[in-house]
């Protein structure tokens, strides 16, 4: 065993916390990622807050609102383009 | 071989590459600029930059990443003066984010996110964020760009983008939980007298 994987064996829920946001964002090397989803399994105390944050940042991806360009702005975009010489669109 | 492309092949790439990502650069401009009309001059402005500089464009690069650049360059520039905050302690950000949780759940509101439709509190939460900030989480939780493609797009360290996502989240987050318990969405507290008084 690595001393890289022991070190991962033995994170504190310190540790954990530091790193959060990071594993939320699949951030962190393959072994830590492990590492704090190990520790997130077992320990009470860090549990909630993942499945806190894990929510608000579901929540926020949900927020994402339909801003489509609008055909008048499409249009708009094209004829500067083709006045700008672009052909083809 | 170059000398054979057509000479428009430039113009047919950059027809087929850029112009299919205007949805996702209209949103970005929506978020930047928080005005309808701003984000279409924006838009607009983008992509006249984008044609002009299309030779500089590496082929089989991330063309979506690179029109976020323009477009962000290009919204600077267009700003009198642009204040962004400095901050680089991402690792405190992220224990501060444990003092929100345990106040939510102080507060009855350890399931809110889960438990409640916060689409539109989101959304101008987002927008009252001060600009560095805004665009950390606009990208990264809304775009879903990795923090190394952040830190591209808005020229900054990564470890800069993590500390402005970071403190953006947890102001976004404070103010969801300000805007729940003004609109009484947060359970009745039970109190010592109440349980006296059954």
């Amino acid at each position: 065993m690595s001393d890289e994987m022991m070190m991962d064996q033995m994170l504190t829920c310190d540790d954990v916390m530091r790193q959060l946001w990071d594993y939320l964002d699949g951030e962190l090397t393959p072994d830590r990622m492990a590492a704090v989803a190990a520790h997130l399994s077992v320990c009470t105390r860090c549990y909630p807050q993942y499945d806190f944050e894990r929510a608000f940042l579901r929540a926020v991806r949900a927020a994402q609102q339909d801003h489509r360009a609008s055909a008048t702005l499409r249009t708009r975009v094209q004829d500067t383009l083709r006045a700008e010489g672009l052909a083809g669109i | 071989m170059d000398e054979e492309r057509p000479a428009n092949a430039g113009q047919v790439e950059f027809a087929g590459i850029a112009i299919p990502w205007l949805d996702d650069v209209a949103r970005f401009a929506r978020h930047l600029t928080r005005d309808p009309t701003d984000a279409d001059d924006l838009v607009q402005e983008t992509y006249l930059r984008a044609l002009r500089g299309w030779h500089t464009f590496s082929q089989g690069t991330d063309c979506r990443r690179w029109l976020f650049t323009i477009c962000r360059n290009a919204f600077i520039q267009g700003l009198r003066s642009q204040k962004l905050v400095v901050c680089d302690t991402p690792e405190l950000e992220a224990l501060a984010a444990a003092a929100v949780h345990a106040d939510a759940v102080e507060q009855g509101m350890g399931d809110l996110f889960s438990r409640v439709d916060l689409r539109e509190a989101i959304d101008r939460g987002l927008g009252e964020l001060p600009g560095g900030f805004r665009e950390a989480v606009v990208l990264v939780d809304l775009e879903g760009v990795s923090y190394d493609e952040a830190a591209g797009v808005l020229g900054i360290p990564v470890g800069t983008v993590r500390s402005r996502l970071f403190r953006g989240r947890r102001l976004l987050q404070q103010g969801l939980l300000s805007h729940a318990q003004d609109a009484g969405l947060a359970p009745a507290r039970v109190t010592a007298s109440d349980r006296g008084a059954r």
